[in-house]
């Protein structure tokens, strides 16, 4: 299977003259044309890993294996955006002066629900609202691999279902491969092919969830029991 | 308010003069002053004095601009270069460009060369410094989404660092007008048969005191405009992003 390879990388930092080992040997297989989603808790190297993945870090030690040639996006935690520019120069921002088509902008924009705030600038916005920008801006770029760090925490229930669904529908048409972290077992569940559980700098847990068709609705049997699975796994009581 | 500062000043001149407490040689009343600018500016003398002044400003400003540009460009996209001349220019930040006068003279003699050199030595630094400033302070995380798009380091620098820097590079280029108007004054008073510096010291020579002051309200006036020109210039270059200071 092509995709992306991680074998036992490692990386670690140094905080206060004190090595922190953040990743302690991850080995992972990334398939293509299907979500992957990276959930754990909050400072358990998420971020770190999705990093070394995107090449804006160097692992410590073992290796990754990039398989096909992709036009890779990344979605940072936070939105990122250029103050001096608009929204939709904001958008435009990974794009090539001729590949600008300002009808597909358009949709985009419609598809975030920024219609109307084309001209604003970053300091206009909502946090919501920029990370919406930031989301825009990647799929702007049509990339075949999307990296997405959390991309959704900052967006209200109702905008985030919406752009879960988007997200899905996107990455259906366009067969792009989407590496997605997140801290919600629910938004793992309902996004992910295929689930990753990282603690303490080693991975966990690994599920391969059937794919469906359809959304798979929160309330289903099969989903609870997928959830109740998953909360084992990380040690949380609810 | 402005003009009640204004008016209160002018009287109290006035008044001074009336009760001639100091000789009218020392302070001319408001009114001779006003007659000899008014000379001056029908004859255009006052008005070629300035023009002149402001060229040798204008040329030695851009000269200095492009020297702190490239130098400044230079020590962001290599830091290493910077140690190489980063002492020297602490060095001669130092210095202020009137004491170095003398020297000038005797290389370059008090043609046009000498006065140029004054002016970038005197613009240069504040430049220089915020346009380092601005490159250096440039957020990584920005330039991180330039890197996740597959940009070059030249098109990282045109449209990330180069935005990200022109408020500050703005504020550098008007305090460096600031101070190459100030220095002209100074080389010209000292090496110079032309310009408002040169105006003064010749009145002054002349005993003509209300020429002085003529050119003093000239060079004070023609310096605020300039700043002022530039401080609207600068607003409207960063409209809609200034006002949250890029933060
Ligand atoms: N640049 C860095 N320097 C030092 N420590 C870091 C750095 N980046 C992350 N860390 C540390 O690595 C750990 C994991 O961080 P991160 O990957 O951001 O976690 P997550 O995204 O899962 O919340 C944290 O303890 C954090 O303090
Ligand atoms: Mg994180």
């Amino acid at each position: 299977m092509a995709g992306i390879e991680l074998v036992n990388v490692q990386k670690s930092y140094v905080v206060e003259k004190r090595n922190v080992q953040v990743l302690s040997g991850i080995s992972l297989q990334v398939p293509e044309e299907s979500i992957t989603v990276i959930l754990g808790k909050s400072g358990c190297g998420k971020t770190t890993l999705l990093r070394l993945v995107g090449e804006l870090e160097q692992p410590d030690g073992g290796e990754i294996r990039y398989g096909a040639v992709h036009k890779t996006a990344f979605v940072f935690q936070e939105p990122r955006l250029m103050p001096w520019l608009n929204v939709t120069d904001n958008i435009c921002f990974g794009l090539k002066k001729q590949a600008l088509d300002s009808l597909e902008i358009q949709s985009i924009i419609y598809t975030v629900g920024l219609e109307g705030f084309e001209r604003a600038y970053p300091f206009q916005l909502s946090g919501g609202m920029q990370q919406r920008v930031s989301i825009a801006r990647a799929l702007a770029y049509q990339p075949t691999f999307i990296m997405m760090d959390e991309p959704f925490a900052a967006l209200d229930y109702f905008t985030r279902e919406q752009m879960q669904r988007e997200l899905l529908r996107v990455q259906k048409s366009q067969g792009a491969s989407i590496l997605f972290v997140t801290h919600s077992i629910d938004e793992a569940l309902l996004l992910g092919h295929k689930i990753v559980i990282i603690e303490e700098g080693l991975i966990k847990a690994e599920f391969d969830l059937p794919k469906s068709e359809k959304l798979p609705n929160l309330l289903d049997e099969e989903f609870i029991e997928w959830k109740r699975n998953i909360i084992q796994n990380l040690n949380v009581h609810i | 308010m402005p003009a009640l500062c204004l008016a209160v000043l002018f009287f109290l001149w006035h008044v001074i003069c009336k009760m001639e407490i100091v000789s009218a040689y020392v302070l001319p009343s408001p009114k001779k002053v006003w007659e000899s600018f008014w000379k001056m500016a029908v004859s255009g003398e006052a008005f070629w004095d300035m023009i002149i002044s402001l060229g040798r400003v204008l040329k030695g400003f851009a000269i200095a601009f492009v020297l702190a540009f490239l130098l400044g460009m230079l020590r962001t996209m290599a830091p290493a270069s910077g140690q190489f001349y980063e002492y020297l220019v602490q060095f001669f930040r130092n210095v202020p460009p009137l004491s170095l006068i003398p020297l000038l003279i005797l290389w370059c003699g008090i043609g046009e060369t000498t006065k140029t050199v004054i002016i970038v030595l005197a613009s240069f630094f504040p430049m220089y410094l915020n346009i380092v400033k601005g490159f250096t302070d440039c957020d990584k995380k920005l330039l991180e989404v330039g890197d996740v798009f597959g940009y070059s380091r030249t098109k990282q620098f045109v449209k990330i660092m180069l935005p990200y820097a022109s408020a500050d590079i703005l504020v550098g280029m008007r305090i460096g007008l600031g101070y190459s108007w100030r220095a002209i004054i100074g080389a010209e008073m000292v090496a110079a048969s032309s310009g408002l510096g040169h105006m003064i010291l010749f009145a002054q020579q002349m005993s003509r005191t209300d020429k002085v002051i003529v050119g003093i309200l000239i060079i004070g006036f023609v310096g605020y405009v300039t700043d002022w020109v530039f401080g609207w210039m600068i607003k409207k270059l960063l409209k809609g992003s200034c006002k949250n200071g890029w933060n």
